[in-house]
């Protein structure tokens, strides 16, 4: 009987772990499992919300996304978009680490300044950029006439709109990258670095070798958080150029927001959002991946 | 006993809250900039003579009001007793029983409203009952340089063959001087902006039965011309929206504008803000095949269904409708009346000497199509037009992508 009660721990204690879940378990289903299988039932029908006028379609929304010009462009600029700007902030994300990473004079004061531009509100961030590409009054092209060079069609060149967008996004956000990249570069204890040394490694091939496995964690954390927020481009093409010139800074986030809160079509910008949706997470899978294996 | 105190308190102060017992209250669903400053004017004079009435003005921007609009009428939610609303959103709202029927509360319209102005505050358009009432009397203008023009002997241009003769014209011999300014930027800016020359070439975007018609022969001829236009007008018209066109009219770099708003006007006459004082002149626009047709931007008012303070709100609309209260707003604020007599007021004249040019571009004016659709097809309308003005599409295409498009929404 007492080796029995000994064995079997009464019932809270056994599925304590369970029950303390419960909460955020609710949490989650009431603010994100409920809104996204409601989300993709919505995509399967033609919904006015204005009218009040619902009926099933099947997936004829997901036809009709598959012809329509701007959503395709919005996906494949926000492909192009994610891809650019993230390469670019990792990159240099990286170096500003590396840098910071030593000790030099001025470094204390230099650091706040290279987190200062992701401290400011994206509309700040906007309307100061939208001043500076101006064509005739802004300080880019005024330095670029004052060189002897032709001033640029930032914002309304369609072959240069988009790469202008990803510029502001490398300003503000690559001091993200940095910190996270730098976090990982001060987690790297000297010792390692002086082994390698003694082994007759030097320069590139202690970074290549020694410094990039060390904070594979790191940049693989700053890859994700940089991916899935310019996945999510939105705020920059609203303020600064409205998916223009024609469809060249068309995004999806652009398309969801045109179709389900300006025309209220929420079936069709259901169905744009599951397809942003499954994107998303094809790219966190490879993340997760990597973090699981790294766990195994 | 102290908590028992304060909790009876509490408790007190919120009945009576709820309850009203201070007095009426309005909630107005307002815009920011001009018409929010013109509105603020109005509620202080409003309460001055109503001080029991409290009210709550709130100043929205243009981008999203339509959309806290549509979600507070859709669920009834009744967070607004006032609401001021753009005329291209009034069709929807009116046809979805959104706005209280004002006649059938008791307002009267008088024969003084500009006529073009009171039938967009109808619904069926000109001929149903009264749903709103105009606030502001918006048209679009046409603007040009009197000075330059007389300077190489042109005339005021009457169409617009003319008007590109003279751009071209000015921009060749006017160093620094470009011959013409829109409104590029898609959605409802290049929208507005090619209404007029559209509606000019004798083009119409849907037929007397409602079938869209935008890639019809004069709707293409309509487009070449508006893309003949771009050869002389600034760097960038692509993206150029209000304060673009705005500063390049005040900051005298331009020739002729064709898309001005009564409210941007007296910034002209401003030497503070402009470079061209006294040299812009303010006409209807230019007409071509189809007599001059500018289009009406009327801000409208009205009551939602769902208010709880209605009679509070009608006579609220009463006094900011009135003959003395749109003078005033007009002449300490500058918001364009949407009443004849004020239009012909020495007073109002002598401070605004385009306001008989305004008065006749009401008469003149257009309204856009009177579809609860509308916003989508302007969308789609705005989104194949800026493609065409950026040349990734051939008008011809364009066009008839956006009737596909349309074609589409009104199925």
């Amino acid at each position: 009987m007492t080796r029995s009660s000994a064995r079997r721990a009464p019932f809270h204690e056994r599925y304590f772990h369970y029950l303390i879940l419960i909460p955020a378990l609710l949490i989650m289903i009431a603010l994100t499992v409920y809104p996204v299988i409601n989300v993709v039932q919505l995509s399967f029908y033609r919904y006015s919300y204005a009218r009040g006028e619902k009926a099933f379609i099947g997936l004829e929304n997901y036809y009709r996304l598959a012809s329509d010009r701007f959503f395709l462009k919005g996906l494949s600029n926000t492909f192009q978009f994610t891809a650019l700007a993230t390469v670019a902030e990792l990159a240099l994300g990286l170096g500003l680490a590396l840098l910071f990473n030593t000790k030099f004079r001025g470094r204390r004061w230099l650091l706040p300044l290279v987190i200062f531009p992701m401290m400011l509100s994206t509309m700040v961030v906007c309307a100061v950029w939208g001043a500076m590409y101006h064509y005739d009054y802004g300080i880019i092209n005024h330095v670029l006439r004052a060189v002897g060079l032709s001033p640029v069609r930032w914002l309304f060149d369609p072959n240069l709109a988009l790469q202008s967008l990803v510029l502001i996004d490398l300003w503000q956000w690559t001091p993200m990258v940095f910190l996270i990249l730098l976090a990982g570069l001060q987690s790297i204890p000297a010792e390692i670095y002086e082994a390698g040394r003694v082994d007759g490694a030097s320069g590139f091939r202690l970074f290549r070798h020694m410094t990039l496995p060390l904070i594979k964690r790191h940049f693989l954390l700053a890859v994700l958080l940089r991916i899935i927020d310019t996945f999510k481009i939105f705020d920059k093409v609203y303020a600064l150029t409205g998916g223009g010139p024609g469809d060249a800074t068309e995004t999806i986030s652009l398309y969801i927001y045109r179709e389900g809160f300006r025309y209220f079509n929420l079936g069709r910008a259901a169905a744009a959002a599951v397809v942003m949706l499954i994107a998303v997470i094809l790219i966190s899978a490879v993340y997760v991946r990597q973090v699981i294996r790294g766990h195994a | 006993m102290r908590l028992r105190r304060l909790l009876v308190g509490i408790f007190l102060v919120s009945t009576v809250a709820t309850l009203g017992l201070g007095g009426p209250k309005l909630i107005i669903a307002g815009r920011d900039g001009v018409y929010g400053a013109a509105m603020q004017l109005a509620v202080d004079l409003y309460k001055a003579e109503h001080p029991d009435v409290d009210i709550e003005l709130l100043k929205l921007p243009y981008s999203g009001l339509y959309e806290k609009l549509v979600i507070d009428f859709r669920e009834a939610i009744g967070a607004y007793d006032v609401v001021l609303l753009d005329d291209v959103w009034a069709t929807e709202f009116m046809s979805l029983g959104w706005l209280a029927n004002l006649e059938a509360l008791g307002f009267t319209a008088e024969a003084d409203f500009v006529g073009k102005a009171l039938a967009v505050g109808r619904y069926p358009y000109a001929q149903g009952a009264l749903y709103a009432v105009p606030h502001v009397g918006n048209v679009e203008l046409f603007a040009y340089r009197k000075d330059l023009f007389d300077k190489y002997g042109l005339p005021e241009p009457k169409s617009w063959l003319e008007v590109l003769g003279a751009a071209a014209l000015i921009e060749r011999y006017e160093p620094g001087i470009k011959g013409i300014v829109f409104r590029g930027k898609k959605g409802n800016p290049i929208v507005t902006g090619f209404l007029p020359i559209f509606w000019s070439f004798g083009a119409e975007i849907l037929d007397v039965d409602g079938r869209p018609t935008l890639n019809s022969p004069q709707a293409v001829a309509a487009l070449k011309f508006f893309l003949a236009m771009k050869a002389f007008a600034p760097t960038g018209v692509e993206i150029y929206d209000s304060s673009e066109l705005r500063d390049a009219l005040q900051g005298g770099t331009v020739a002729i504008a064709t898309e001005v708003w009564p409210a941007w006007v007296p910034a002209l006459d401003d030497p503070a803000k402009s470079k061209v004082v006294g040299q812009v002149e303010i006409i209807p626009h230019p007409g071509l095949v189809a007599e001059s047709s500018p289009v009406i931007g009327i801000w409208l008012l009205a009551i939602p269904t769902a208010s709880k303070n209605k009679a509070t709100a009608l006579d609220f609309l009463r006094f900011v409708s009135s003959p003395a209260v749109q003078k005033k707003l007009a002449l300490e604020v500058g918001l364009p009346p949407t009443r004849v007599s004020v239009y012909q007021d020495p007073e109002v004249v002598a401070k605004y000497r385009w306001y008989p040019a305004q008065l006749a571009a009401l008469d003149a004016s257009r309204p856009r199509p009177r579809v609860p659709e509308w916003a989508q097809i302007e969308g789609v309308l705005g989104d194949y037009l800026q493609l065409a003005l950026v040349g990734s599409m051939p008008p011809e295409e364009a066009l008839a992508a956006a009737q596909a498009r349309v074609e589409e929404i009104l199925r």
